[in-house]
């Protein structure tokens, strides 16, 4: 019995090491990509279309850029466009979704129809039509994510609020006196948080792989910008003569990051989430 | 989401494929080829953009526009030779009036259209009050009417001088007007051309076979194939031994292709930046027009003699193109005073010179402001990125610091009325000139870089009214470099060439190419303006 007990203690152990693992390499790989964002543009025609060496780890392009420091730079934007959007998506979603579940009737109906609406068009289709009117590039991309991105941590807010709304001590709280607001802050929202937060993490893979998408297909981030996207899209040209490593290391380093933040998001699930908090 | 990692990931397995892929030689498709040798056939691949999306109907651009070459299925009356000058096809002799405003175009008797009906005169001007009528792509505001005398002579009445008629004539093919239909000509054209349109797939392929009836020289290519696929489509095609002529670009030239070699004509396809020649301001529809740092001329200067031409083309062409000192290097109507050398020393003195002095960065300043542009490519482009990247190098290493910016052509022309954009010009007239240089109607300005110079214009009026073109290439020349103005060196630099573009293609082995006319601007149907006489050998 004690043996098992540590193991578990281990366990939980282990997933916050984890955790705060992922953390640190997520945040160094922005950091250098911002460090890098400098050289990741500068051309060197002499240094063209290197494969791999050691001067050159992942290579380089048709315009003699190195493409570690390309990649560092783009997952660095990546991520920081990709934290932005999943922070503006899952605002809009706890403020839609608390109000849905709070208000009822109208209110619910008028903002289901919304997420309805915005889950019902395919996703990548909205975020190219969000960005493009709102000119692509940088602001096009983030309010396309942002925006598309909301209906599902919404839906899962307004579904637990309003099982909460039911729950005997919220019930009581409201015969108490307990003004509709202040129920909401200081009954309802500690309690949804651990969903919330993994929903929001989760929302990181979610905006990071559709921003790349959009840019990949010329939506999104404008070519000059060493953005993943660009960088796959460029590539493309020239995989029929060999040049495997323009896409392979970036794709790869792209997957990876998609990976840590979804692994990330169930390590913070399984660490707030009170079934097995005991573990 | 499925959709996103799908298409993301996509480029894995383009990767994946080709590495799979890759271990093969190309396969030569042996009997196929052939049986095409024996019948005189040939296999082309061209860039998808190039497939006429509105048919082959001269009135809707088919020959004509941004990207010139001869019709092949309709005749027209002049064609220009292999030096750019003007020869005769229909017609057999042509006369302007001394006031410029009426041509006299006499023309063959014999040419029958492949419907048998006899071309006649009142065809030829039905063509041209047609094209005047409903072409969205040529400028036809020169004309009037046209109209047809008798049965061999048409004349055209001119709104306005136009010395360089006979370059508009190569363009346009003749319709018959007993059949046609804009509604249903693109699709189902009937000329009097070398070839007859056989097929056309739209998206895919157009088949091309010789006309029995052709009343010039029996084209020796009884059938053209042209396959409209993406340049890394073609180089595939051309390794699997499909196609016997294909398209390709510098970023193919490194590689080797076993039955095959890589051609390389000459182009006038150039690629060069505008330099606003004004400072900076607001024009009438709140457009930001000019820039404070090109608008000294002695910058454009600086710029235009501090940049390594060769270098340019040996790092981004790989070697395939010539440098570009206009927008016309070797036509007819080409100044050679436009020619510089590159000189760096020269290009800091001249800096020097406007006041900008180098700072402690490697960045010139002038009265506390650095010197810097901002470039700007057509997004998409990577040839031009490259040559842009290129560029902002070579200034940089002069004390200008520049920044790149990918734009879409919706916003790449206003753009380019304060920041240098990369443009791609070079067509088979000079009227070229005119648009760029040449100050704008009911404008103080040019049409795409603010510039305005009454002494070039002047020029390029008298050539337009000049009464011959022998006598008009003298004044195109004198409109750049007449010897103390112009758009040259010394003159203006309102643009800064940069290099023209090697058309580059693969030909299959024993495919006899006939000499090519030096190329206009778009790598597309110019290279099959004499597949008439290409042959294959043995």
């Amino acid at each position: 019995m004690k043996s098992m007990t540590r193991i578990k203690t281990n366990q939980r152990l282990w997933t916050t090491v984890f955790f705060l693992a992922a953390v640190v390499i997520l945040a160094a790989v922005t950091a250098a990509g911002i460090l890098t964002e400098g050289y990741a543009v500068e051309t060197d025609f002499s240094q063209r279309n290197l494969s791999p060496s050691r001067q050159h780890l992942f290579g380089t392009d048709w315009m003699g850029r190195d493409m570690l420091a390309r990649t560092l730079s783009g997952l660095s934007l990546s991520i920081r466009i990709g934290v932005l959007t999943a922070a503006v998506s899952a605002a809009v979603a706890l403020l839609l979704g608390t109000a849905s579940a709070v208000f009822g009737g109208k209110a619910d109906a008028a903002i289901s129809w919304c997420i309805d609406l915005v889950m019902g068009i395919p996703h990548i289709l909205l975020v190219m039509l969000i960005s493009l009117a709102c000119g692509r590039g940088f602001a096009g991309v983030v309010a396309g994510v942002a925006l598309s991105h909301w209906p599902s941590l919404a839906r899962v807010v307004r579904g637990e609020i309003i099982q909460l709304r039911q729950a005997p001590y919220i019930l009581v709280a409201e015969k108490m006196g307990v003004s509709k607001l202040q129920n909401i802050r200081r009954h309802m929202l500690p309690h949804l948080f651990p969903q919330f937060l993994t929903g929001l993490i989760l929302l990181f893979p979610h905006a990071i792989l559709h921003e790349a998408s959009v840019t990949f297909l010329g939506f999104g981030l404008s070519s000059e910008q060493p953005a993943i996207g660009v960088i796959l899209s460029e590539s493309m040209q020239y995989l029929t003569t060999g040049k495997w490593w323009l896409a392979l290391f970036p794709g790869l380093a792209l997957v990876l990051v998609v990976t840590l933040f979804a692994l990330l998001g169930e390590r913070v699930r399984r660490l707030l989430d009170p079934s097995s908090v005991h573990d | 989401m499925r959709k996103g990692w799908i298409r993301v990931l996509s480029a894995f397995a383009m990767t994946a494929s080709f590495l799979a892929g890759c271990g093969g030689d190309a396969s030569e498709d042996q009997p196929a080829v052939r049986q095409r040798t024996e019948d005189a056939s040939v296999v082309i691949a061209m860039d998808p953009n190039s497939e006429p999306a509105a048919g082959f109907d001269p009135a809707y651009g088919w020959g004509a526009g941004e990207h010139v070459h001869e019709p092949l299925i309709q005749s027209t009356l002049t064609v220009t030779n292999t030096d750019l000058t003007i020869g005769y096809d229909l017609a057999t002799d042509y006369t302007v009036s001394e006031d410029g405003l009426t041509w006299t175009v006499t023309i063959r008797d014999d040419v029958k259209f492949t419907d048998g009906e006899a071309l006649t005169a009142e065809d030829v001007a039905f063509t041209y009050n047609t094209v005047k009528d409903s072409s969205s792509v040529n400028d036809f505001t020169m004309l009037d009417h046209a109209e047809a005398p008798d049965d061999t002579t048409v004349v055209f009445y001119m709104t306005r001088p136009f010395s360089i008629w006979p370059y508009t004539m190569a363009n346009v093919g003749i319709v018959p007007e007993h059949v046609y239909d804009s509604a249903s000509y693109g699709a189902d054209p009937v000329g009097s051309g070398r070839y007859i349109l056989k097929q056309w797939d739209r998206g895919q392929q157009v088949i091309l076979e010789a006309n029995p009836d052709y009343y010039g020289e029996i084209p020796q290519m009884k059938q053209v194939t042209i396959l409209f696929m993406e340049e890394d489509a073609a180089f595939l095609a051309v390794q699997a031994g499909e196609v016997d002529l294909a398209y390709t670009s510098a970023t193919y030239s490194d590689q080797e292709i076993g039955g095959y070699s890589l051609a390389s004509y000459a182009s006038v396809d150039n690629r060069g930046f505008n330099l606003p020649a004004v400072e900076e301001g607001e024009d009438s529809g709140g457009r930001t027009v000019g820039n404070d740092f090109t608008s000294d001329v002695l910058v454009r200067r600086a710029v235009n003699i501090g940049i390594d031409r060769q270098e340019m083309i040996d790092h981004v062409l790989n070697g395939h193109g010539s440098p570009a000192y206009s927008v016309c290097d070797q036509l007819p109507w080409y100044n050679e005073a436009s020619e510089v050398e590159y000189d760096p020393e020269g290009a800091a003195a001249l800096l020097d010179e406007a006041g900008w002095k180098m700072g402690d960065d490697g960045i010139r300043e002038k009265d506390g402001r650095k010197a810097e542009l901002n470039l700007l490519y057509a997004a998409g482009d990577s040839v031009r990125q490259a040559l842009a990247a290129d560029f902002a190098d070579q200034l940089g290493e002069l004390g200008i610091s520049c920044t790149l910016e990918g734009v879409d052509w919706d916003t790449a022309y206003d753009r380019a009325l304060s920041d240098p954009l990369i443009w791609g010009w070079g067509a088979h007239t000079p009227m070229e000139l005119y648009n760029i240089y040449h100050t704008a109607e009911g404008s103080d300005s040019a049409e795409y870089s603010p510039y305005s110079n009454s002494t070039v214009d002047a020029y390029m009026d008298q050539a337009l009214a000049s009464g011959g073109l022998e006598e008009s290439y003298k004044l195109w020349q004198q409109a750049q470099w007449d010897g103390t103005t112009g758009v040259t060196q010394d003159g203006d630099v309102p643009w800064v060439w940069l290099v023209n573009i090697d058309h580059l293609y693969w030909v299959r082995d024993g495919l006899n190419v006939a000499e090519q006319k030096i190329h206009p601007h778009g790598h597309g149907w110019s290279i099959v303006n004499n597949v008439d006489q290409w042959n294959w050998k043995g």
